[in-house]
């Protein structure tokens, strides 16, 4: 047979598979240094826990399968909730707040011929057990912090909130179903019928201009007032007032430069309960990161708490980086190092490590054969060990020079400012 | 999956459909104000530049997917065809043209009633080109069907005993009428709309609100059609 990967499913090699690694390394790094710690969570979930925190939309998403037990489970389509659940199972003793950061497969299902993959990994963080301005703030910062050691030369983090919305539409009152469609209208981000809801007839010109004008406001503290005064003027003051906070903090910092308020940004509504926020790298047409304030989750595993956090999508990460011309460069392998007699090939061997070196061992190869050992593997040396002495192959096959006691500093770090040229 | 566009400088990119909606959407665009170029008569050209916009010209029911994935920054696209992708683009102005309705259909002179052939086989069966807006349809009515995809002239499927009502767009209902089907059903009513990646809308922000305006000012509503 052909072996294949499950539609939507792939492998990562080499090359790929390390500048991955480079990329979520730098940013649990940079997480680590604001005290988060690492969290593990099982790949599946009972379906029933994912349900009762996320509601809705899970039916079209889950990848669920059944057990021998007939318990229906589902693969992790995002963290958070498995994070709401450990942290609600397992640390009730434990006082908060709790910073905790991940790196995660997770899974979500898709109708084929849409290119769209099933499995993909997040790198996020959650901040569990504070609420208020300043824990907003720290979350910003570390979205930031993330974009910034990926190496991104260009983004945009977008911050809103989805309370003005609901507040203006709870205070248009009216039936259920008109304002139920209005926040879906919102969610989907059908500006066309949310307009049309606004053309209500009972409700005040007020409502109705800031119906139609919150979701299209962006910028910077302009964008705050404008819609501060459009929320005050149908009896919504003080709606944006944390969110004033957190500008007012980041203006202070200085952070503001790649960030814009954006009352436009509505991610699911059930769930969020407070300032969002999203990641862009420009012309790249979906977000990089999505996350937000959510209190849903906690509340219902009954340990209701405040919380907040976002997810980076690794694979969109990796894409901007490429657009941008910024992936990282990877270190080639220091050396192949061959030899007629094997002990010697890896006691040499040995000794290049200890001294930093990254080596592959070619035992039994000598001469060109070596040599082209050495070039398949992208190699800077080609190496032979001869007993205790270990000497430098030439382009022929021949023996060069020997390497020297004791072991010179790996060529890859001084390979970069040689401009990068392979041996 | 994503569009990889590069960086730098760019130019908005623009979709528009072609087929019924294209006359239409370029006689808009200048209306807006807008240099339309070479749009007018594009010949065999899938892509025009005009002023500082980048023209696609697209098949109707790939435009979302240009939209949604961020190939183009912004489309015009009839809201039959937006509704049966089901993808995630931002729905910035209506412009009121391209009327249609989405209708349900049946022979005007059938043997025997659907209602009848309902209540003996507990199963219609329907043929459309858009199969998620009729899913939905018939699932709002409590209707038990047997859905096919077709590609055109689905008026042929009752003709032919494929099935027993159609699903199909229409602007004045004559194709339908020459065809022998009656409608008996409205589903939905669609005009075309402005659209644009959720993205685009935040990274080139004056740009793109600046084009929904200037096309929603210059879309003068019309009666529905």
């Amino acid at each position: 047979m052909q072996p294949v990967t499950p539609r939507g499913f792939r492998d990562v090699l080499f090359d790929e598979a390390r500048e991955r690694e480079i990329v979520a390394a730098a940013i649990t790094d940079a997480f680590g240094a604001w005290g988060y710690e690492p969290v593990e969570t099982p790949v599946v979930e009972e379906y029933e826990t994912l349900r009762a925190a996320t509601g809705g939309d899970l039916d079209r998403t889950a990848f669920r399968l059944f057990d021998l037990d007939g318990s229906l489970l589902a693969l992790r389509p995002e963290m958070t909730v498995p994070i709401a659940r450990v942290v609600a199972s397992r640390l009730t003793d434990t006082p908060g707040p709790h910073r905790i950061r991940y790196v995660a497969d997770v899974f979500r299902e898709h109708a084929s011929l849409r290119g769209q993959a099933r499995q993909f990994t997040q790198v996020g963080v959650e901040l569990v057990g504070t609420r208020g301005p300043a824990a907003d703030v720290e979350v910003v910062l570390l979205l930031i912090a993330a974009l910034e050691v990926a190496g991104l030369s260009s983004y945009l983090v977008g911050i809103g909130t989805a309370e003005v919305l609901r507040a203006l539409v709870e205070r248009a009152g009216g039936p259920a179903e008109w304002r139920d469609a209005a926040i879906a209208a919102a969610q989907s981000r059908n500006l066309v019928e949310l307009d049309r809801l606004a053309g209500r007839e009972d409700l005040t010109p007020a409502l109705s201009t800031a119906l139609r004008e919150v979701p299209r406001i962006r910028g910077g503290r302009e964008a705050l007032d404008r819609c501060d005064a459009l929320a005050s003027a149908c009896d919504c003051e003080g709606v944006v007032c944390e969110l004033r906070q957190v500008w007012t903090t980041l203006e202070e910092l200085g952070a503001t430069a790649n960030v814009q308020l954006d009352f436009g940004i509505m991610r699911s509504f059930g769930y969020y309960t407070g300032m969002q926020l999203e990641a862009y790298a420009p012309g790249l047409g979906l977000p990089l990161a999505g996350g937000g304030r959510y209190d849903g989750p906690l509340a219902a595993f009954d340990r209701p708490a405040p919380a907040a956090g976002f997810a980076l999508g690794l694979e969109r990460l990796m894409i901007a980086l490429a657009e941008q011309e910024r992936t990282p460069r990877l270190e080639p392998l220091d050396a192949v190092i061959g030899g007629t007699e094997s002990a010697g090939v890896f006691r040499a061997a040995a000794r290049l490590r200890d001294a930093g070196w990254r080596v592959r061992v070619a035992p039994g190869r000598t001469g060109m054969a070596l040599v082209r050992d050495a070039d398949g593997a992208r190699a800077i040396e080609a190496l032979v060990a001869d007993g205790a002495s270990v000497s430098r192959l030439d382009r022929t096959g021949g023996v060069a020079t020997p390497l020297g006691d004791p072991v010179p500093e790996p060529p890859r770090l001084t390979w970069a400012a040689r401009g990068g040229d392979e041996r | 999956m994503i569009a990889r566009r590069g960086t730098g400088d760019r130019l908005l990119r623009m979709a528009l459909p072609k087929g019924a909606l294209y006359a239409e959407s370029v006689a808009l665009l200048a209306r807006a104000g807008l240099d339309v170029g070479a749009l007018a008569d594009p010949g065999r050209q899938l892509t025009v530049r005009a002023g500082d916009i980048e023209y696609i010209i697209g098949k109707p029911t790939d435009i979302p997917v240009y939209v949604a994935y961020g190939g183009v920054d912004v489309a015009i696209a009839g809201k039959d065809v937006l509704i049966e992708s089901d993808l995630d683009v931002v729905e910035m102005a209506d412009l009121h043209f391209g009327g249609c309705r989405f209708v349900v259909a049946e022979r005007a002179d059938a043997p025997r009633s659907v209602a009848e052939i309902y209540r003996h086989l507990g199963v219609i069966r329907v043929a459309t080109k858009y199969p998620r807006i009729t899913e939905a349809h018939y699932a709002s009515r409590g209707l038990q069907v047997e859905l096919v995809k077709l590609s055109g002239n689905i008026e042929l499927a009752p003709l032919i005993g494929l099935a027993d009502q159609v699903v199909d767009i229409t602007a004045t209902g004559r194709t339908l009428a020459e065809n022998r089907l009656r409608i008996v059903d409205e589903v939905l009513a669609s005009t075309a709309r402005f659209v644009a990646n959720p993205v685009s809308l935040k990274t080139d922000s004056d740009r793109v609100t600046g084009l929904a305006a200037a096309l929603a000012a210059a879309a003068a509503p019309a009666e529905e059609g």
